[in-house]
């Protein structure tokens, strides 16, 4: 199938933040991930995934069904959970974007996966060079290395100022989504003018909040953020891919660049997804003493299997570190968010 | 022929009551591993338990002892026990009723198991597995391998499928050197070849029995296969369970030959797709009454593995490590969905099916993705009558009985329609 010049945008389905986003940019396109829309209903999606499967992927898959906006070229799925890996022969049997590719992101981190999924990606470049009649150099994936290891650190020092008392979640996150759909270029543009604008702010006036560390599912509506905000908390640092996991580590700059994505990957904070997911515990106890941390709050969306599993060795960690600890699942509509004030107003009360 | 005159007929096999004896001789070699102080590990569908033998190291899987548990209705209360800790409703129902068995320390013939050396575990089926010996080796303090199998989808292509071979092959030699660290056993060419013989010959007996199953009427019924499946998971590369199925395959054969079905009047043939219900194994003898039969089910043909064109008896004996890469790729229970509906055609055609009952097993997501999709083409582009049960493969509590009845009442109608 042909394509038009104008077409530059590569959707992504992502239950993490595995995504290449280099590659994409050294292909000339604009990784755009795509984000859930709480306001809708699944009424397409119903006729292909059962009501008891993650929220989130049938929101997803709602919107795919409904038709991408007219820009989007193609699309890659990153291999994530059952939910995510099995709904992309959906996407391919009903959807039907022009690209699609399917990336087998690693469950385990050592040196065997590290080949895989250097292998896994370089496919993927291949495939990205067919179709799209381009390029992938050494030299342009370096300079999207170069320049997406700047968005990162302008990220983490942005991240900074919530231990500050001067940045809120919610407003990260929203930079984090709009980094996540721009083009780079833009985006870092966008947070360095957000880092000096944030130079000059004053701390909150609100002495009370409860700081806390938030952990969970893809978390990627910001009015829940907001909800959970103005309920009293402070989400002075979070274990979450619209999070700490985009931006806490850098690519190395030099040497093979396909391997240093790799690494890149398997070297940040670990989801759920991947193996062994328990170390996220580990991630997270160390954030709880940089940050004086007051309590943490696991959001699971309903369904969310990978994140089901892990709650009760939470559960037990944090309760053996005397750390007060909240598991809440929730439903993909802001409505039933509404249901959830009365768990976190009592969970506020007994920090 | 009259009733009188037609051959004593019996709904199970003969050969299938040998199954009790099977069973109760793996139980047994349990409890003598652990008499021997032999190495012994729990491994989830899917793995190859061959190399475990091969290795000296006693099998056990949690997942045949949850439907242990099931069988004798006492899933439930393992499973809310489980939910007591904080595992939700929503979670694999396996897995739950082996956290409240071993919490309960439940006896091996009730559906408990014992503390392995160590646990094997692989993503190949389904996220689960993995999760669940994370969970439990965690708790045991016991080591947990487990082995990456890469996603196939619909558009895999030959060149991605070759590194993919490549990254599994790799992680079974890993496999190798973990069960050399934890046992201090070795690998034994000679007995390895051994092994992947038997494992070969007994997968290929169960299709050949399968294969009979093409026969009006069809001599086999679900009363042999949901059981007989047992020793496929538990026991491959044995020899004790090749002797039953080829007292199976005999005595299946001599009903075609004498034109004896499993069931009386067979009426309508029926495939099944998913897991059964464990606790209520008596639902598919309800069938009966609207004069079908199972002949065919994905899950149970599943796991005779060899199903693979790629992997000959002769690779398998001699390059088992990549026989066993290709094998955990490429079998019936992960087929991507344009080949699942290939096949399934494919299959409808051959065992000359009627109607397809499509198990939406509540708690099992890569179980019931693309169902509804599967059920879709089936109906529009081959019209092959499928239905889907709502139900769950181990938690009696999802399951409504009449409701159920009622869907099937109105499918039999349907199918009768088009007689």
């Amino acid at each position: 199938m042909g394509l038009s010049k104008k077409v530059k945008k590569l959707a992504i389905i992502d239950a993490c933040v595995d995504t290449p986003e280099e590659i994409i940019l050294a292909a000339d396109l604009v990784p755009h991930r795509l984000f859930g829309d709480p306001s809708l209903p699944h009424s397409a999606a119903d006729e292909h995934v059962p009501p008891t499967h993650c929220v989130w992927t049938r929101n997803i898959l709602e919107q795919g069904l409904r038709g991408l906006p007219g820009d989007i070229a193609g699309l890659l799925s990153i291999h994530g959970c059952d939910c995510t890996n099995r709904q992309f022969d959906i996407w391919l049997d009903s959807v039907k974007a022009d690209f699609m590719y399917f990336l087998n992101s690693p469950l385990k981190r050592n040196n065997t996966a590290l080949k895989f999924f250097s292998e896994d990606l370089k496919e993927f470049a291949l495939q990205l060079e067919e179709y799209f009649k381009v390029e992938i150099t050494d030299e342009k994936l370096h300079e999207s290395i170069v320049l997406m290891n700047k968005i990162r650190e302008t990220l983490k020092t942005i991240s900074e100022f919530r231990n500050k008392m001067i940045l809120k979640y919610s407003e990260l996150h929203e930079l984090l989504k709009l980094v996540l759909t721009s083009d780079k270029s833009q985006a870092l543009k966008i947070c360095e003018d957000k880092l000096e604008e944030l130079k000059t702010r004053d701390s909150f006036s609100e002495s009370h909040l409860k700081r806390i560390l938030l952990t969970g599912s893809v978390l990627d509506d910001t009015s829940f953020i907001k909800q959970l905000e103005n309920t009293g908390f402070h989400i002075v640092i979070d274990d979450l891919c619209l999070g700490t996991h985009y931006f806490w580590n850098t690519i190395e700059e030099s040497g093979d660049p396909i391997k240093a994505i790799a690494q890149y990957h398997l070297e940040k904070p670990i989801y759920s997804t991947k193996v062994p997911s328990h170390a996220r515990y580990e991630y997270m106890k160390t954030l709880i003493d940089a940050y004086s941390v007051e309590g943490v709050v696991n959001i699971a969306q309903k369904f969310c299997e990978s994140v089901l599993y892990d709650h009760p060795f939470l559960k037990t960690k944090f309760k053996e570190l005397n750390i007060p600890y909240l598991f809440v699942e929730k439903e993909y509509n802001r409505e039933a968010y509404k249901q959830l004030s009365t768990r976190f107003d009592a969970f506020a009360e007994i920090i | 022929m009259s009733t009188e005159e037609e051959p004593k007929r019996r709904k199970v096999l003969d050969a299938t009551l040998g199954l009790k004896n099977i069973m109760g001789r793996h139980f047994l070699a349990i409890e003598q591993a652990y008499r021997d102080g032999k190495p012994t590990a729990w491994a989830t569908s899917g793995t190859p338990v061959e190399l475990l033998y091969t290795m000296d190291v006693q099998p056990m899987l949690p997942e045949n002892s949850a439907t242990v548990s099931a069988a004798q209705h006492l899933s439930k209360n393992f499973i809310e026990i489980a939910e007591e800790q904080g595992f939700s409703y929503d979670l694999c129902s396996y897995f739950k009723t082996n956290i409240g068995a071993v919490a309960e320390n439940a006896e091996m013939i009730k559906g408990g198991t014992r503390k392995p050396t160590f646990m094997l575990s692989s993503d190949v089926i389904c996220d689960t597995h993995v999760d669940w010996f994370q969970t439990q080796a965690e708790r045991m303090k016991v080591p947990h391998f487990t082995i990456d199998v890469p996603h196939i989808v619909s558009n895999t292509n030959q060149r991605q499928y070759e590194y993919y071979k490549k990254y599994v092959s790799e992680q079974l030699w890993e496999l190798m050197d973990f069960i050399e660290v934890h046992t201090g056993h070795k690998l034994d060419i000679e007995k390895a070849k051994k092994v992947a013989r038997n494992s070969y010959e007994l997968g290929t007996l169960w299709q050949e029995i399968f294969d009979l199953r093409k026969n009006i009427p069809c001599p086999v019924s679900t009363r042999d296969t949901f059981g007989g499946l047992f020793p496929l998971f538990t026991m491959t590369g044995l020899k004790a369970p090749i002797r039953l199925y080829k007292r199976m395959y005999r005595e299946a054969k001599e009903r075609v030959d004498d034109g004896i079905g499993a069931l009386r009047e067979e009426k309508y043939r029926l495939a099944f797709e998913g897991i059964p219900f464990w606790y209520n194994l008596k639902f598919f003898s309800k069938l009966e009454q609207w004069g079908a039969i199972i002949v065919y089910e994905t899950y149970t043909y599943a796991f005779s593995k060899y199903v693979n064109p790629n992997v000959t008896e002769q690779m398998v004996i001699s390059k088992p490590i990549e026989a066993m890469s290709e094998l955990m790729l490429k079998f019936w229970y992960i087929y991507d969905l344009q080949t699942r509906i290939k096949k399934y055609k494919e299959m409808v055609d051959e065992w000359k099916v009627d109607g397809v009952l499509l198990h939406n097993n509540m708690s099992c997501r890569p179980n019931s993705c693309g169902l509804y999709d599967l059920k879709r083409h089936l109906q529009e582009d081959y019209d092959i009558p499928c239905l889907i049960i709502d139900c769950d493969m181990n938690d009696p509590r999802k399951m409504n009985e009449t409701q159920l009845e009622n869907k099937l009442s109105s499918f039999f109608e349907l199918l009768e329609q088009r007689k």
